[in-house]
């Protein structure tokens, strides 16, 4: 589990639908025609990541300001 | 001659007199031109347009001079309250010499004032500079003929300026070892430099004199200062426009060290104030259309788009990140234009072009992460992509500055680059306006 998914405290530990514990797993995202990969804290049963807020306000906020126009 | 059912209404200049006139952008069959009668010098022609591309398409999203703008414009030039852009970014003059003495082009005519001294330009470095914000572009004639330079720079960032650029010709860069270094010391953020082609022969030809490993000098030693190098070109007609291709691949070839091509065709104001020929005038579909042939796949169709932040005639920009290899990884991959035209399109566009043409910090250059990657697979690892898009960003960009041959005021009133002049701002193409020797 990446250092950004398990920082905040109230990170979720388990699933909130299926109760068991989160793995690390890879997870996908797509902006602006371009799909990229990372790490994240996932549910091996119905595959639901959690997307931390770190990782959103982060590194992902910064793929967008990459690729967004002037 | 009926100027068809297409055509547009702005307003444009008599290249002779320089008198505002009404004008029309009219549809001629293979070409749009800009079309306009002085009742003392006649009536004016020049091609904007060569269908290379969809004329609509490129200019629809262009901020109109409905109401005819100013009056007084250009003659009165300042900005005034119809003009639309904010500053993106401020040029200063800080010579008027230059230790080239022979270009064909150049936007400076022959000096008319005395050299501005230190205290001059510390007293407007302090009316220009808005602490965080500005972007300045130091120019000349070449700057880098002044030896206080470095300290203009380090005042300029003192100020607070949030880049600072130096459009040069890379004669001092390249033959004292360790001027790159001073000037980034003091904060210098980018180099613009003049760079026309990959052979001494278009050289000699627009600059009277072989350049060629001078310039690979100056970008080396930029390089070594982690000062990022953008090459600008000058395209002139049957001198380097078959060269745009191999330009490109220069560039790449040399990044991380550069950082972009910025292309400008030939325009005639400054040294060159003379009328043309309609076949001498690059326009700016016919460049993006060379660009897509002589680059192949490395520049997909489409990946160029328009400026928003300026007038969609008046530039067009892609990122990409360079690969190993030479590859160029496009950003622009989604049909959608995602800039806009909002208030804040001079800001936006500030940052854009700050963040591509900087290289970035010395630490992140020391990291293990610097490589280029090895292919566009490895850019879908999120880590991966965020250290290729800032160690290896890569900006195909290009600019057409207008002349007094084809000065469209609506193009005028959308242009974000203002040269400080007097104490004022002033669009780029209106400070440097010439009337054409007929």
């Amino acid at each position: 589990m990446r250092e950004d998914a398990g920082a905040k405290t109230n990170a979720p530990s388990r699933c909130m639908r299926c109760g068991v514990k989160l793995e690390p797993m890879r997870i996908q995202f797509g902006y602006l025609g371009h799909t990229f990969h990372t790490e994240a804290p996932g549910c091996p049963v119905c595959g639901q990541a959690y997307v931390s807020e770190e990782l959103a306000t982060g590194r992902m906020r910064e793929v967008e300001t990459s690729l967004e126009d002037k | 001659m009926t100027a068809g059912e297409n055509a547009e209404r702005t307003f444009s200049v008599c290249p002779v007199c320089l008198k505002r006139l009404p004008a029309l952008r009219a549809d001629r069959g293979d070409a749009v031109t800009l079309e306009r009668t002085c009742r003392e010098h006649g009536f004016f022609s020049a091609p904007i347009w060569r269908k290379r591309l969809d004329f609509k398409e490129w200019t629809e999203d262009a901020a109109r001079l409905t109401d005819g703008g100013n009056p007084d414009c250009p003659s009165a030039c300042g900005l005034c309250a119809s003009h639309i852009r904010d500053t993106c970014c401020v040029l200063l003059e800080v010579t008027h010499k230059c230790d080239l003495g022979s270009c064909r082009f150049c936007f400076a005519g022959a000096p008319r004032e005395s050299e501005p001294t230190r205290g001059q330009i510390s007293a407007w470095l302090r009316m220009i500079v808005r602490s965080g914000e500005t972007f300045l572009q130091l120019s000349g004639g070449e700057p880098t003929t002044r030896d206080d330079l470095p300290e203009i720079v380090a005042e300029a960032r003192r100020l607070g300026c949030k880049y600072i650029q130096l459009n040069s010709n890379g004669i001092r860069l390249a033959e004292e070892p360790d001027y790159a270094q001073a000037l980034a010391a003091r904060g210098l953020s980018f180099v613009f430099l003049q760079f026309d082609g990959v052979n001494d022969d278009i050289y000699r030809h627009l600059r009277g004199r072989e350049m060629l490993e001078l310039k690979e000098r100056a970008i080396q030693s930029c390089g070594r200062a982690g000062i990022g190098v953008t090459l600008v070109p000058t395209v002139v007609r049957g001198v380097n426009d078959g060269m745009l291709g191999d330009i490109v691949r220069f560039g790449v070839a040399r990044s991380p060290a550069v950082r972009g091509v910025h292309f400008q065709p030939a325009c005639y104001l400054g040294r060159t104030p003379r009328d043309i020929s309609d076949y001498d005038r690059i326009t700016i579909d016919e460049l993006l259309e060379e660009l897509y042939r002589q680059c192949g796949s490395a520049v997909p169709r489409g990946s160029l788009r328009p400026s928003s932040c300026d007038h969609p005639l008046c530039g067009f920009h892609a990122g990409f990140v360079a690969l190993e290899g030479g590859a160029l990884y496009s950003l622009n991959r989604d049909e959608r234009r995602n800039g806009d035209c909002r208030a804040d399109a001079s800001a936006r566009s500030r940052e854009f072009i700050g963040r591509r043409w900087s290289r970035p910090s010395a630490a992140c250059r020391a990291s293990p992460n610097h490589a280029a990657a090895k292919d566009a697979g490895e850019l879908t690892d999120l880590d991966s992509f965020l250290a290729g898009s800032k160690n290896h960003s890569f900006t195909i960009s290009g600019m057409a500055f207008q002349d007094a041959g084809n000065l469209d005021l609506e193009r005028l009133a959308s242009c974000s680059l203002h040269v400080f002049r007097d104490g004022a701002m002033v669009p780029f193409c209106a400070r440097y306006l010439t009337p054409l020797a007929t």
